[in-house]
């Protein structure tokens, strides 16, 4: 029998474009970590046996290695570290590693740091930085940027799924608005307002059927959670620790055009899926995931979840990997708001990427920082308000995406 | 003893120089900062500009064909599975690998899904707005990333027909803006409808926005 693995604290800094208030990202780690030990008072920096750095991008830093610099200023020497790089998913690729890391028997306190500094260049310079993740001999030069790809992908799919701009406008609209109870969240901190499914049909044009207001936002932000043995986790917070019951990983082609017919997918599912419509990355990991879990009716057993919604549309394309709605009723389940807070199965409670913020190497952390705090009841504490606390949740799910659904892991958390 | 090399370097005798004047190589340079008044907050600004080759090796005749006006794709003998892009090696399992041959595509495509952008990279802006489009080239398993010129953008359609159209030869740099998608010939835009209203509606604005950048 493998270990249990256990998420037993996180924190972000404040989300934002531009000043945080925790400005270098060494001190941004630093008061993630503060928190973190304001929170579990027995954690001790000394019990810490690995780390794991989580970081997309080192154009936006112009620093390599960077994690080298964090982790002497946490005063780490001597502890193991190595980075992850995974594109979007480098969140959840971190805490796949470090919930390895425990499964093995090789770690017991494991520290995962994001962090993405994307303010350091222009919007549309940053944009192109991300697009250097496709692949730039045959496609970023065609005016491609990853909203573009994911606007051809997302039209087709509406089209197949008769979702309409109205109906992801939806999600946009609830993501946004769920972050207005959250002050770290960037869409707190910055735009600040409650928005309608008008505000999102009327904002500017990014590449259809997406729109400004379908897109997430470009952060900087540093977050920090906390991996460990069910007897650690028993140890320094009884009462407010919740266990990895299942995680899955998977992939898919960097290049969203050679999905038609791709050998390994057909000997898998078929021939015609995941066409340049469907998240196989993600439908195959959540398998996995539900699997270890005991989930084969994730509807029902999954409580609430915190997914990669980079934009609306895939949002949505998510739901349907995920094995919560199909091609049938994927346009009514939205219209319905199952995923809304008073919804069936909530979704993106503190805000997602186009509420909180997508600083990448950060963005799955913070994702699964905050399924932690609904699983363990943090929520009032963390948030605004209860308002955004699901109630009495027991499992919850986790997703982070990478490219055009290149690499996708999810993971089920529950409550103890 | 005189180390031998182990691949044998190419002679390159074909050059072009197409870098634009105001591109410089500085490599790192600070090129100033900012201070907040209360002298609490510092910004440095660093400015990083460097050349890289990129090595095409065994994908060169990809790029080298759109030099001469040619889509390259590959073809498995094995599976007989063909693709552009290309790929030096074949993807299905069963055929462990095997290399694969290069040969001259069609250039006839079709439209596999289309998105118009009216937002885009620093160096894409003053296009738009730009009808993307994932096309299908004749006989590929795989659709390939372009630009459709020569329609509206809210006239686009699934499962349009599609040519290849290159740039005239002078004006070609060997990479995938050599060529773009237009309408096959035989094909026409159908009637304006409740979609195409919309796409108007929101790619308007794109049209005056780009007249207001430099
Ligand atoms: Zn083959």
């Amino acid at each position: 029998m493998s270990r249990k693995v256990c998420i037993i604290g996180g924190a972000t800094t404040p989300f934002d474009y531009g000043p945080t208030g925790f400005e270098s990202i060494e001190g941004g780690a630093a008061e993630c970590v503060r928190e973190v030990m304001r929170d579990i008072p027995d954690f001790n920096l000394r019990d810490i046996d690995m780390m794991i750095y989580s970081h997309f991008s080192v154009h936006f830093g112009h620093q390599l290695s960077a994690e080298w610099i964090i982790h002497d200023h946490l005063g780490l020497v001597g502890v193991p570290h190595y980075r992850v790089e995974n594109g979007g998913n480098t969140g959840g690729s971190a805490l796949y590693a470090a919930a390895l890391a425990v499964k093995s028997g090789q770690h017991d306190v494991v520290g995962v740091i994001g962090w993405e500094t994307m303010d350091s260049v222009s919007q549309s310079q940053g944009s192109e930085f991300i697009a250097l993740a496709s692949d730039i001999r045959y496609e970023l030069m065609v005016g491609g940027i990853y909203p573009i790809y994911y606007a051809a992908m997302a039209n087709k799919w509406m089209r197949e799924n008769k979702v309409t701009e109205e109906d992801v406008a939806l999600i946009a609209v609830k993501n946004r608005n769920n972050a207005m109870d959250n002050p770290k969240a960037q869409w707190y901190r910055n735009e600040h307002r409650y928005i309608t499914v008008d505000d999102v049909l009327n904002s500017r044009l990014i590449s259809y059927p997406i729109k400004k207001y379908d897109c997430c936002l470009m952060t900087r932000g540093v977050a920090f959670l906390l991996v460990t043995t069910e007897e650690y986790a028993k140890k320094v917070n009884p009462d407010h620790y919740v266990t990895i019951d299942g995680m899955g990983l998977s992939s898919c082609t960097i290049r969203a055009g050679d999905r038609l017919n791709f050998p390994g997918w057909i000997e898998r599912y078929g021939p015609g899926y995941p066409e340049m419509t469907e998240f196989a990355a993600c439908r195959q990991s959540a398998e996995v995931a539900y699997k270890q879990a005991g989930i084969d009716n994730p509807l029902k057993q999954i409580d609430f979840g915190e997914i990669h919604d980079a934009f609306s549309t895939s949002e949505a394309q998510i739901y349907k990997a995920l094995g919560l709605a199909d091609s049938e009723n994927i346009a009514q389940f939205i219209r319905d708001k199952e995923t809304y807070l008073e919804g069936s199965i909530p979704m993106n409670p503190g805000g997602g990427l186009m509420g909180y913020g997508h600083p990448v190497g950060a963005t799955g952390l913070m994702s699964a920082i905050e399924a932690y705090y609904q699983l363990a009841g943090l929520i009032p504490k963390k948030h605004l308000s209860s308002k955004t606390q699901v109630p009495d949740p027991h499992t919850g799910i986790v997703n982070s995406h990478a490219g055009t659904g290149t690499s996708i892991s999810n993971f089920i958390l529950r409550r103890v | 003893m005189v180390k031998k090399k182990f691949a044998e370097t190419p002679n390159f005798t074909i050059r072009k120089d197409f870098r634009p004047l105001d591109v410089k190589e500085k490599g790192l340079v600070f090129v100033g900062y900012e201070i907040s008044d209360d002298k609490k907050t510092m910004n440095q600004f660093l400015h990083y500009d460097q050349l890289y080759t990129i090595r095409h090796g065994w994908n060169s005749p990809f790029f080298i064909g759109l030099l001469e006006g040619k889509i390259m794709g590959t073809r498995c003998p094995k599976c007989g599975d063909t693709w552009v892009p290309p790929r030096t090696h074949c993807w299905n399992l069963d055929c462990n690998l095997q290399r694969t041959e290069w040969i001259e595509m069609p250039k006839k495509a079709k439209v596999h899904t289309w998105t118009v952008a009216g937002w885009s990279g620093r160096s894409s802006l003053k296009r738009l707005p730009i009808i993307l489009v994932y096309g299908v080239i004749e006989g590929s398993k795989t659709a390939i990333a372009n630009e459709l010129h020569g329609v509206n953008p809210w006239d686009v359609e699934f499962n349009m027909p599609l040519k290849v159209v290159f740039k005239p030869k002078e004006q070609r740099i060997g990479a995938i803006t050599d060529w773009h998608f237009e309408p096959a010939d035989e094909w026409e835009p159908s009637p304006m409808n409740k979609e195409k209203e919309r796409i108007k509606k929101l790619v308007e604005p794109v049209y005056e926005w780009v007249k207001t950048l430099k």
